[in-house]
């Protein structure tokens, strides 16, 4: 009988301490990341959630600079030379993506992304402080709107080729996803109705946001990123509109050289460090030790800068470019080949919008409008000069082949050539310039997972 | 004192027997089935020393002290007996032992005896995985459990093992089986913080285990429901026993060496095809109209290649007269890498308290250099009546293992790597005195790739392992046949990575002045079971049940920090580090509640039934759907009971065996269900969040429905004993990784999705051949695996490019472009379309030069069909040998390294495998190596020209043992003395030309991603010889 009254208590003990433990046994929440109901509950998080946006619109597929490295690679003839072994960018330099390209995929991936990001804040933005909430919609709107542009302007036929309201842009998705529904299985929306999008959401984010924001977007960010999209529209009286707003804005100078324009290279044996932005940089993509990348350095820049030296810059092309006297031709560096110094600090600041380029596209503006008054009552020549009296030459003519050229020399690897050659109908080479071969492909992925969406021709 | 009185005792023998105060006794020893037996030891019982031996005929003599009553006849294999002496002459008659029969299995919470298991369970015991010079035990046991597919990826020390049960059981979740050590879930798979896996596994001693059973069908293993899915493997310790305390001492030590050399080009070849490439891409470009005339494409090029041969000379023109030979593959490997491992194990106890204590030093030195791996460990088992109806024990493992460890595979860093490097390159740059490609000088162009062999003296990464595993239990019996156990159990993993790259190391890491990374892993594991266990008799019904509760949490904490920018590298720890790059925490846990029961009914010793079900509950899985029930049953007829067999004499076993039930697999991310933000959305020094992850509040098992029919069997008194099953997995409800629009902002969302088939049939045999003073036996087992993918849902999964997972394929299937030769009129590499016509659904066998236009094909299975291993036996007098042959067929190896090594030189100036002479050189030329076309691609896209049969026979393990007769033994006062020598991977016979066909490149290894090489190490050939000392 004691034995049986020890065995009770034995075994009445043992239950009864894994019953306590079983209670919350299942309950466990994670810690590296949070559920998504207890995300964005305060104004704060909103906020966060913004800076994640921003986050996601620097990484390397993004404004990090793949999206602009590829657009050149596709516009080369002779400039770069292609010594990586990445068969996704030697498919970009050879014109002949394949509908697999992960870059590519990457780039789709990403920016969406980015677009769901900026989705989350502004269903969220009823719970931002009023004193802050013009400026999270006007920065969530701008990440946004530039997404959207870009994403147009790489997977659709460009504005001016055929027609814009039945060409397939790309899906237009305006609300986050917290689910998968049938909603999800979205279709491709034309090229008119992306690029109306974009306006619509850069116009409500200049209106919106702050003449300075620190190194986020600002009032000027948005015009600028407006007046590039209309310049690429063809609606010049809108472009030159907005980029005399940058340039009159007075937040932004020229730097005193070229080469200060873009982040400072280390000495070498050095790594870089991380520096503010220039005061030409209307916007730049921030790039820290631990956060952000540079992807422009990651191929245009040697091993000795901290890139993988795969895109090497023609020496014949430098010295058939610039002359002599030109300051920029200084803006190359010998290591072994030769490469661009724009991207030479590992760790440098990712220019977007330059106000160098307002100066010139509110010249080119000038000149294709040719108004009885100029637009910010400067003439082409006068803004033309600006620019170039920065690298030393003097100027004496101002016609569009003059400013066309000097974009060239002065946007040069910064991800214009391909939009330009398009936008000014210039064949790239033999190909023509609405050749099929130079639309991005849809990743086959997505067209795998999303019947809705089809392949753009060629592919 | 004892030891006093033997020598006394021999001393005498000869005078006791010159006084006639002993007497002589003699006789024969037979067995009913074989006759005489040679090689028995006879022995006065009491006085083991005073011993003889059957000789050929069986007879025997042996002079005995006239008081000496009882002898004792005692032999391996037989049933030791003993016999009165009356008389001068006793025979004997041995019977066999029927271990096969007797053998008790270990199955999930208790044991069972063999024959009546009504399921299907490979069992593995000691002898079989002792003193092997393997690292991790799932090495030892490749080959002798049917239906356990084992195999290695590379011949790295370390590395992760692939183990599957019965086939891939899921195509995007953990296809791992469940290792459970003495009862508890132990810590198992990789925390590498490479992508190349290592193994928690290695962390135990292979020496200390009693046996392995893998749990293969639904009724054995369903009892471990929501995880039992892709099988379970039981791992049960040694145990104490009482008597005299068993001192025993191993030592191992051998060399190893590659099993396989490839061979590439020596510099004159290298010279001739490089030029021999420019020649063909001058011919291209000059027919692509970028010259004139071809002499001056010929010019240009050979400008081109002469500077690269002089820039990879060392820049000098040593290449010209071949001066200069470098063989990087045999640089990558060391001189003579040396394995020990030494056993101090210590077995003992009383009636009341049991233990084991063992210990193991082992020191194995990998073939690659700069690989070895070291490891400490240490185990006590020990168990204690308390009273007469409580039993308490604890059995605790701790365990020290340094790893220092090599680069992915994929990763110019490898040193395997080193074989694309020029063979004009000299080892040692002659222009420095140093290492070619170590700084100053040109490190960015020179050598053609990083030298690996800079890090070796200038880079480390070291993986140390700090293993706890402590388990405390308790057997309580309550009533006759009703037992309680109860156990607690904390499995604590740490584990240390620390790496340096220092800065001459520069062209690897884009890092002037060092890089240094600290990743600190803790893994703790707490696991408790509690069960009733109740068995009774009653007249000829026999039932024994089990009804417990098991509780399970797992949490794994872990720290990253990489620094860059160091002073110097004299300075290796990252508070020296100018910069940080990367400093991180995380944490994730889970757990499962479960309860479950099982019933086992027999009736007249020949009807069985059995039936489980088991209840999980787990943190992984969805909000609704968070508990799954898995019951299973089983039914056998052990036929040879019945009377119509009974008296057979050549059918000594027949049982007959069916089961079926359900098991599922939990193997998925912690989290998975959940919808998640992450707070890794910073930018520019200002925090930020991010969505992760998408919700799926349904996720819950991928599920599995089992059937299993087999018999076992026993011939002629079995000396030949079998099983065979026939077993149908169903998979459905797959954990899968589903892509969906990455319009969301998501890439995929894990959904119970699609379904895939495994069926196959399994075979083990054993037999003795011969029985007598000459004894022979072989163990077969084999087994046949038919996987297929039913339902995905229309996706095909296929991330590297290789393999694919896709509807109506098995899972991993090589899904390529066929290559179709060479054009003998130009050298062009072609391909076939394949491409199918949509009208008529014709195949178009039509080719072309250009890779993107071939449609891909189904080009063959990477997983093997077919498995096998065979082992013999033999020992005569006082030698063994075992003989052990294990191979895989039905399977195909891809060389994903081929488009770069075997290239024909249109890719780069990698040096090349020697088949790439037969390169096409002239119009008329029939070879199936194309024309080399520097920088051209020729030939070069992944296609079926990479693509060769992977099967395989092996002779895995031959040793050869002599252990001392117990005439020499007590002279040197030992119990046991065996030397013997063994040898891993002796030969082996395949198809596949590459460094060895056991192989999976470890950076890119998944569920899909299998049968692919990339520069990957061969596995070792291991010589050693080693001694065991009983005290």
């Amino acid at each position: 009988m004691k034995k049986t009254y020890k065995y009770t208590l034995l075994f009445a003990s043992a239950l009864l301490s894994v019953a306590t433990s079983c209670r919350k046994a299942l309950e466990i929440s994670p810690v590296n990341t949070i559920e998504q109901g207890k995300a964005l509950l305060s104004s704060k998080d909103v906020e966060a959630a913004l800076v994640g946006s921003y986050s996601a619109l620097g990484s390397r597929n993004l404004y990090g600079g793949r999206p602009f490295l590829m657009a050149d690679f596709l516009a080369n003839t002779d400039a770069i030379e292609w010594y990586g072994t990445y068969a996704e960018l030697t498919q970009t330099i050879n014109k002949s993506l394949l509908k697999t390209n992960t870059f590519v995929n990457n780039i789709w991936a990403d920016s969406y992304s980015a677009i769901n990001d900026a989705n989350n804040v502004l269903a969220a933005i009823d719970k931002v402080d009023a004193t802050k909430k013009n400026k999270v919609e006007g920065e969530a709107k701008f990440i946004r709107g530039s997404v959207y542009f870009d994403l147009v302007r790489l997977f659709g036929k460009a504005y001016n080729d055929g027609s814009p309201s039945t060409n397939p842009g790309v899906p237009i998705v305006l609300s986050p996803t917290t689910n998968i529904t049938d909603g999800s299985y979205v279709s491709r929306a034309n090229v008119a109705a992306v690029y109306a999008q974009a306006i619509a959401d850069l116009t409500d984010a200049e209106a919106k946001l702050p003449a300075t924001n620190g190194f986020f977007a600002t009032k000027f960010a948005a015009a600028g990123m407006l007046a590039r999209l209309y310049l690429q529209m063809g609606n010049y009286a809108a472009a030159g509109a907005a980029a005399n707003r940058v340039i009159t804005s007075g937040n932004y100078n020229l730097t005193s050289t070229f080469i200060s324009a873009f982040p400072k290279m280390p000495e070498p044996g050095n790594s870089g460090q991380p520096a503010d932005n220039t005061k030409e940089d209307v916007f730049a993509i921030q790039v820290r030790t631990l956060t952000g990348f540079n992807g422009y350095n990651e191929f245009y820049a040697s091993p000795t800068y901290g890139g993988r030296g795969d895109a090497v810059i023609s020496k014949d092309w430098i010295d058939l470019t610039y002359s002599n006297d030109d300051d920029r031709i200084n803006a190359f560096y010998d290591d072994g080949d030769m490469f661009t110094s724009k991207f030479g600090n590992q760790y440098g600041n990712v220019p977007i919008i330059r106000l160098a380029e307002m100066y010139l596209i509110r010249a080119e503006c000038n000149v294709r409008l040719a108004p009885a008054a100029p637009i910010g009552g400067q003439t082409p020549l006068q803004d033309l000069a600006v620019i170039r009296s920065r690298a030393g030459l003097t100027t004496t003519t101002a016609t569009l082949i003059d400013i066309l050229t000097e974009r060239k020399l002065e946007l040069a690897f910064e991800g214009f050539a391909l939009h330009d050659a398009k936008r000014t109908q210039t064949n790239i080479g033999s190909i023509p310039w609405n050749a099929n071969q130079l639309v991005f492909p849809i990743p086959q992925i997505e067209i795998d997972a999303n019947k809705n969406i089809v392949q753009n021709p060629g592919y | 004192m004892k030891k006093l009185l033997l020598s006394m005792i021999l001393t005498f023998g000869l005078i006791s027997f010159a006084f006639a105060q002993s007497k002589v006794i003699s006789g024969k020893v037979t067995s009913g089935t074989s006759g005489p037996i040679p090689g028995v030891s006879v022995f006065v019982k009491g006085s083991p020393a005073n011993i003889t031996q059957s000789d050929a005929t069986g007879y025997y003599k042996l002079t005995v002290p006239n008081e000496a009553k009882t002898l004792v006849f005692s032999f391996i294999g037989y049933t030791t007996i003993e016999l009165p002496i009356n008389g001068t002459t006793v025979n004997a008659n041995l019977k066999e032992e029927n271990t096969t029969l007797s053998d008790v299995v270990v199955v999930g919470y208790g044991t069972q005896n063999k024959r009546d298991v009504s399921g299907s369970v490979a069992s593995v015991k000691s002898k079989d995985l002792e003193n092997l010079p393997v690292t991790s035990f799932e090495q030892a046991l490749q080959g002798k459990a049917a239906g356990v597919q084992i195999s290695a990826q590379n011949g790295k020390l370390g590395q992760g093992i692939t183990v599957r049960v019965r086939g891939a059981a899921s195509v995007t979740a953990g296809s791992e089986p469940l290792y459970i050590v003495d009862g508890i879930p132990i810590t198992s798979g990789n925390f590498s913080s490479t992508s190349s896996p290592t193994s928690a596994l290695a962390d135990l001693n292979t020496n200390d285990i009693e046996s392995i059973e893998v749990l293969k069908d639904a009724s054995a293993s369903a009892i471990y429901g929501a995880r039992a899915s892709n099988g379970v493997v039981l791992i049960t310790t040694k145990q104490g026993k009482s008597g005299k305390t068993l001192i025993q001492f191993n030592a191992l030590g051998g060399i190893s060496t590659p099993s396989n050399h490839r061979e590439f080009l020596n510099a004159e070849q290298y010279v001739q095809l490089m030029r021999r490439a420019g020649q063909g891409a001058a011919n291209q470009d000059f027919l692509n109209g970028d010259y004139t005339t071809l002499q001056e494409a010929l010019d240009d090029y050979s400008t081109i290649v002469e500077n690269r041969l002089n820039r990879y000379s060392a820049g000098n023109n040593d290449y010209q007269t071949y001066k200069v030979n470098t063989n990087w593959e045999r640089e990558s490997y060391q001189d003579n890498p040396v394995t020990q491992q030494y056993d101090l194990n210590l077995t003992g106890g009383t009636e009341k308290t049991k233990f084991y204590i063992g210990g193991q030093v082992l020191d194995q030195n990998g073939i690659i250099v700069g690989n070895s791996y070291k490891r400490y460990s240490g185990r006590l088992n020990l168990t204690n009546k308390a009273t007469d109806f409580l039993e308490v024990g604890v059995n605790l493992n701790f365990s020290n293992s340094i790893n220092n460890r090599l680069s992915n595979d994929n990763a110019f860093s490898s040193p395997l790597q080193s074989v694309a490097l020029s063979p004009i390159t000299p080892f040692i740059d002659p222009r420095s005195g140093l290492i070619s490609g170590t700084l100053p000088g040109a490190a960015t162009n020179y050598p053609v790739y990083y030298n690996p062999f800079i890090g070796i003296e200038n880079a480390a990464y070291k993986a140390t392992v700090y293993r706890t595993i402590g388990k405390a239990f308790a057997n309580v019996n309550i009533a006759k046949g009703l037992k309680f156990s109860t156990d607690f159990s904390i499995d604590n993993l740490n584990q240390n990575e620390e790496s340096y790259y220092g800065s001459l190391t520069f062209r690897n890491t884009g890092t002037s002045n060092g890089d240094g990374q600290n990743i600190s892993t803790f893994v703790i594991n707490a696991n408790t079971n509690n069960f009733f266990s109740y068995n009774t008799t009653a007249g000829k019904s026999t039932f024994d049940a089990i009804l417990g509760t098991s509780y399970q949490k797992s949490t794994t904490k872990s720290s990253n920090i990489e620094g860059q920018d160091f002073p110097s590298d004299a300075y290796v720890k990252l508070g020296s580090a100018a910069t940080k790059v990367i400093a991180l925490s995380s944490e994730s846990a889970f757990s499962f509640l479960s309860y479950f029961f099982r019933a086992n009914y027999k009736y007249n010793n020949r009807y069985l039934v059995g039936l489980s079900v088991r209840a999980d509950g787990s943190s992984r899985f969805g909000a609704n759907h968070r508990y799954g029930y898995f019951p299973a049953g089983s039914v056998a007829w052990i036929a040879s009971e019945e009377d119509f067999l009974k008296s057979s004499e050549t059918i000594s076993l027949l049982k007959l065996r069916a089961s079926y039930g359900l098991t599922g697999n939990a193997e998925i991310g912690n989290y998975s269900a959940r919808g998640l933000f992450a707070g890794t959305g910073a930018y520019g020094g200002i925090a930020g969040q991010i969505p992760s992850q998408i919700a799926n509040p349904d996720l819950t098992w991928e599920k599995t429905k089992q059937l299993d029919l087999g018999f076992d069997f026993g011939l002629l008194k079995n000396r030949i004993t079998g099983t065979f099953d026939f077993y149908q997995k169903n998979t459905t409800d797959l954990l899968l990784d589903v892509r969906i629009p990455q319009t969301t902002g998501f890439g995929i969302k894990t959904q119970n999705l699609g379904a895939l088939k495994n069926n196959g049939f399994e075979l083990g045999i054993n037999t003795e051949n011969f029985v007598g003073a000459f004894k022979w036996s072989t163990a077969i087992t084999g087994a046949i695996n038919n996987n297929k993918i039913t339902n995905l849902g229309g996706q095909i999964l296929n991330s590297n490019e290789i393999n694919a997972a896709v509807e109506g394929q098995p899972i991993g299937v090589f899904y390529l472009p066929e290559y179709a030769g060479v054009n003998p009129a130009n050298g062009d590499a072609l391909y076939y379309l394949n491409t199918v016509d949509p009208n008529t659904g014709n195949i178009n066998r039509g080719t072309t030069t250009n890779i993107n236009e071939a449609a891909r094909i189904f080009a063959g299975n990477p997983n093997p069909k077919y498995t096998f291993g065979l082992n013999n036996t033999f020992s005569y007098q006082n030698f063994d040998l075992t003989v052990f042959f294990q191979g895989v067929s039905g399977n195909k190896i891809f060389n994903a390294g081929g488009q770069y090594m075997s290239a024909n030189g249109s890719n780069g100036y990698d040096n090349q495998t020697v088949d790439q002479m037969q390169y096409w050189n002239k119009p008329g030329d029939i070879t199936s190596v194309p024309e080399p076309r520097l920088g051209y691609g020729n030939g070069v896209g992944n296609s079926t020209r990479y693509l060769s049969d992977g099967n395989y026979v092996r002779l895995k393990t031959l040793t050869l043992g002599y252990t001392f007769p117990a005439s020499v033994l007590t002279k040197i006062k030992l119990s046991k003395l065996r030397l013997y020598a063994t040898a891993q991977n002796l030969a082996t016979i395949t198809g596949y030309k590459g460094w060895d066909p056991e192989v999976n490149a470890d950076h890119q290894s998944t569920n899909i991603n299998q049968g692919v090489d990339f520069y990957s190490a061969p596995q070792p050939r291991v010589i050693s010889f080693g001694i065991n000392i009983g005290l």
